[in-house]
């Protein structure tokens, strides 16, 4: 049933008396197998991939659980993940980004070395390198309405750290209502719906954009090498659309777990921490059931920038300003504002779990169906350290995590964790990094 | 006489791109015969600019736009390096569709189509060619291939045949226009290993250097025909061009892109802070800046360095809230002159700056002086080192350092910080009776705020002795050379060559009297700035 396509012929023979057609669908329990684990036709539940980022890392000395392996204390910037989460969570401490002599670029060297394995020569450029979780969406986007949906309620689309190349980084949907326009808006198609009525003009749209496509090849051959980089993500772009049109041409499979959220108002764009902490609510709750409801298998989740400027309200430093510039309280040992602020920062990365961990999917949930990376830039926002980046692994991977687990490192480069969750996901990656990066060797004991 | 030679080379070349690429076919394009040498995403202002220019004002345009790219302080160099993401292409595709929608509306039709259907239940091969013909040129700025127009008449012909109706495939036509790649790039071109760049190539860069939209049918005329070309067909353009009042989008464009004032599109200030400051305080302090700046350099034709001390401005209500000044005026905007006492005189006086380099809740002295080099010197500061001692600048209880401006200057006498602080404080020091959003003060923690600086042994005291002294400083005058040359060229400047070249524009600026429009009209007569980036990478087919 997930294969029934129209054809661009049948759909425009449709539009001839203006009629439409009308599908109606089986009960749900009929598409799923015996167990739940499975889809009836024998397809497995997808796995998913979420980044998690947040900026300014957290307070040294109070995300690091004292005990190595299972079973590990829970710190205290993770008591969020008391009651169950710690169980289906990992912690990598240690870990550091290697600079090869060439310059730390404070807020963007640590989080360049996890997603592109590299340290890149200037600020604002992943040296014209992939972030990883491009190659992730190649291989499990499947054929999702969405090749991967970045966002972020920080409330500025250019939170964005997902780069195909060439230095150019997808834009996010920064508001509530932007991301459920863009998921749940024009063109979604509620999976569990009776009737399933393909839209004639999808097929009109398949058909104006192989016009457009034709003149890939005339380009290409004319333009310079840089020039290439950038058509050829233009035409990707052109690709993913034509693949979006082809999810809505086909009839989608019940999705047990879907129910179509309601769109949310337009609220005026602020920053302080209540405004952003609702937005991610809000948000993570969109992304969670996008994900359940089949629209896309791969997430890139900016909660704030690396140079993150959420604020109290009322008080007149942003979060990136008090770390520099607060003393570190002796008596408790760091830096009490920076710590509540960065303490906010971790706790939506709590949020954004949760709602994917309260979505029951076959015979678990959603988040034992996924695997969700949370880091930061920094190790310590203050003096701007790239050693011991904080980096959480959550979700089971459909049985492909060992999760649980404290991974102690004696600063091994970070480049490990970006290889050990592209294996899990099951890329045919054998080793991954730049220079002193470079790393074949995963981190075999959190795999399963 | 060198200028005349270089000319006769580029005629040369542009006259062979005439003859093949006017109707030129893919494969000539294969066979070498032309290079694409540059790709430029057209902004947000450029696609309104263009859709009003070719379907006529008056279209309503929905949807979301890809955020600019800033390269080497420009939106303008960043769109050399711009691309367009898959949900920004849905974002585009679907404005492009209400457009097409829209444009052949019943109540348009009779002025957008430039032919009438044999009928309008069937399908019309030749007046969809026109249609295709006519658009097609304006939006891709050079004519079409006969295979890219061969492929929309048949889109049209199918799905007007399966509808029964002509305009259903002419919708599609246009909506294949406005999503194709040589609609959202400006595609720049030269012949062979020419210099030069061929004539639609120059045809654009004139085009959105000076009105910030697609070339209008007399200059893709000018480029068709050759004259673009010659010394004197380029004159003919550029003076009809700098004559026409479009001049002024042109300008409103390159300052907005320069001054970064699409900052305020993603500005949040604490609201219990701030209670002043909304969406219509932003909106008119951005266009409050663009009005000052082009009543001086456009509607005065003044000196471009007045825009640092003239108290003549615009308000209009929302302002006047902020700036505590009386508003009695039934218009939206009013002139207004600043008193003396005010201390405001210039556009780093003005909420724009002043708040855009501020934090959400406070003045920071830094950013603002990091700003002024960056916008209006073109100097970038380096980022602080890792390991910096910031405690003492939030110390805000000190019974001593009471000031902003006492604290970082407590701050800047560590030795690892003076060398950049004492290149950016001053500026933002003596801006210091503004705060965060702009609004005047005088004291801090009960301190009179002390607002006298000193930047290469010049002491100057507050917003007027610095508008004063940028006023006198041959910098910003530089600074403005480079960025028109770069706005018009789409790249940073590559060597020591060009560097030289800048130099004498910008002794030709100041000697000029530091007009814009007039200077506009020698760049834009300057054969070497419609050549080729010599960095261009060549396709691997040719290298």
């Amino acid at each position: 049933m997930r294969n029934s396509r129209f054809n661009r012929r049948s759909i425009l023979r449709g539009m001839i008396g203006g009629g439409t057609v009308a599908v109606s669908l089986p009960l749900l329990d009929a598409f799923l197998d015996g167990n739940g684990t499975a889809l009836a036709d024998g397809v497995a539940m997808p796995t998913r991939f979420g980044t998690f980022f947040w900026g300014l890392g957290l307070s040294p000395g109070r995300w690091v659980p004292s005990k190595a392996g299972a079973n590990y204390d829970v710190p205290a910037h993770f008591k969020f993940l008391e009651g169950g989460l710690d169980k289906k969570t990992s912690i990598f401490s240690g870990f550091t980004a290697i600079l090869d002599g060439r310059a730390s670029h404070p807020h963007w060297t640590g989080m360049a070395a996890i997603l592109t394995g590299n340290s890149p020569l200037k600020v604002n450029s992943f040296d014209n390198m992939p972030s990883f979780d491009v190659k992730v969406a190649e291989a499990i986007g499947g054929k999702t309405r969405f090749r991967t949906i970045e966002a972020t309620p920080y409330a500025n689309g250019r939170s964005s750290y997902s780069s195909s190349g060439g230095d150019n980084f997808k834009p996010a949907d920064d508001s509530p209502l932007a991301l459920y326009t863009r998921l749940f808006g024009p063109g979604f198609k509620d999976p569990n719906s009776a009737d399933w009525t393909p839209d004639p003009k999808v097929m009109v749209k398949k058909s104006v954009l192989s016009v457009v496509k034709d003149q890939r090849d005339a380009l290409m051959a004319e333009a310079g090498a840089s020039d290439k980089v950038r058509l050829d993500q233009y035409f990707t772009s052109v690709r993913e659309l034509e693949q979006k049109l082809d999810n809505e041409l086909t009839k989608p499979a019940p999705c047990e777990a879907c129910v179509v959220p309601t769109a949310p108002e337009a609220l005026a764009r602020k920053g302080d921490v209540p405004t952003i902490m609702r937005n991610n609510e809000m948000m993570s709750k969109l992304v969670a059931m996008a994900l359940a409801c089949n629209q896309s298998n791969v997430v890139n989740y900016v909660f704030t920038n690396a140079t993150s400027e959420i604020y109290r309200p009322g008080d007149t430093p942003v979060f990136h300003a008090h770390t520099h510039e607060e003393p570190v309280n002796t008596k408790l040992g760091y830096q009490p504002i920076s710590n509540e602020l960065s303490q906010y920062s971790v706790d939506a990365f709590g949020v954004f779990l949760k709602a994917l961990d309260e979505i029951k999917e076959g015979d678990g949930t959603l988040l034992d169906h996924s695997l969700m990376l949370g880091f930061s830039d920094t190790g310590w926002a203050k003096i701007h350290s790239i050693d011991s980046i904080p980096v959480l692994l959550s979700g089971g991977g459909n049985g492909k995590h060992k999760a649980g687990q404290h991974i102690v490192s004696g600063a091994e480069p970070v480049t490990r964790i970006s290889l050990t969750v592209q294996q899990m996901l099951g890329l045919p990656v054998g080793s991954f990094g730049t220079q002193s990066m470079t790393t074949s060797k995963p981190l075999t004991e959190v795999m399963a | 006489m060198k200028r005349i030679v270089v000319i006769a080379v580029a005629l040369s070349a542009g006259l062979a791109a005439c003859a093949t690429y006017g109707g030129q076919t893919v494969s000539s394009a294969k066979s070498g015969q032309s290079e694409l040498v540059g790709l430029r995403r057209i902004t947000a202002t450029q696609y309104r600019h263009a859709v009003d220019d070719v379907f006529g004002a008056g279209l309503k345009i929905a949807g979301r736009f890809e955020p600019e790219v800033r390269r080497e302080g420009l939106f303008a160099i960043g769109a050399g390096a711009a691309t367009i993401s898959p949900a920004g292409l849905d974002q585009y595709y679907v404005m492009g569709a209400d457009l097409a929608e829209q444009v052949l509306s019943k109540d348009r039709r009779a002025k957008t189509m430039p032919c009438t259907p044999a009928a309008e239940t069937a399908a019309d091969d030749v007046c969809t060619r026109q249609l295709t013909e006519k658009y097609g040129r304006l939006l891709f700025r050079r004519k079409l291939t006969d295979r890219e127009i061969d492929q929309r008449v048949a889109l049209a012909r199918e799905v007007a045949e399966k509808n029964k109706n002509f305009y259903a495939g002419a919708q599609e036509v246009l909506t294949s226009l406005l999503s194709a790649p040589d609609f959202f790039f400006r595609v720049e071109r030269r012949l062979g290993q020419a210099e030069a760049l061929d004539a639609y190539s120059r045809a654009s860069r004139l085009s959105y250097m000076l009105w910030d939209t697609t070339p209008d049918e007399a200059l893709l005329a000018a480029a068709e025909d050759g004259s673009l070309l010659t010394e004197a067909g380029l004159s003919a353009q550029v003076e009809r061009m700098i004559a026409s009042p479009r001049l002024r989008d042109g300008l409103v464009a390159f300052f907005d892109d320069m001054l970064q004032l699409q900052l305020f599109e993603t500005q949040t200030k604490d609201p219990s802070l701030f209670p002043k400051y909304n969406q219509q305080v932003a909106q008119a302090a951005r266009e409050q800046t663009l009005r000052t700046v082009l009543n001086v350099v456009y509607d005065k034709k003044a000196d471009y360095r007045d825009i640092f001390t003239t108290r003549e401005t615009f308000m209009s209500r929302p302002l006047a809230i902020v700036y505590k000044v009386p508003y009695g005026a039934k218009d939206a905007w009013k002139p207004y002159t600043w008193p003396e006492p005010s201390g405001r005189a210039g556009v780093l006086t003005q909420i724009s700056f002043l708040s855009l380099f501020s934090h959400p809740g406070r003045s920071s002295p830094t950013k603002r002086g990091v700003a002024l080099n960056e916008i209006f010197l073109c100097q970038t500061t380096p980022m602080p080192p890792n390991d910096v001692d910031f405690s003492v600048v939030n110390d805000t209880s000190s019974a001593t350092l009471k000031t902003v401006r006492a604290r970082l200057l407590a701050h800047a006498n560590d030795e690892t910080c003076a060398g950049c602080h004492n290149l950016v404080d001053p500026p933002g020091l003596a801006l210091e009776r503004f705060d965060g959003l702009g609004q005047r003060r005088d004291t801090e923690n009960g301190e009179l705020i002390d607002v006298t600086a000193e930047i290469d042994g010049v002491k100057f005291d507050g917003a007027p002795g610095l508008g004063a002294l940028l006023h006198d400083d041959p910098r910003p005058s530089e600074c403005l050379v480079r960025n028109l040359y770069s706005n018009l060229t789409g790249r940073a400047v590559e060597d020591l060559a060009e560097e030289a070249k800048l130099t004498g524009l910008t002794k030709e600026f100041a000697a000029g009297g530091h007009i814009v429009p007039a200077f506009l009209k020698r760049l834009a007569m300057s054969p070497a700035l419609y050549s080729a980036p010599k960095t261009h990478n060549a396709s691997g087919a040719k290298s």
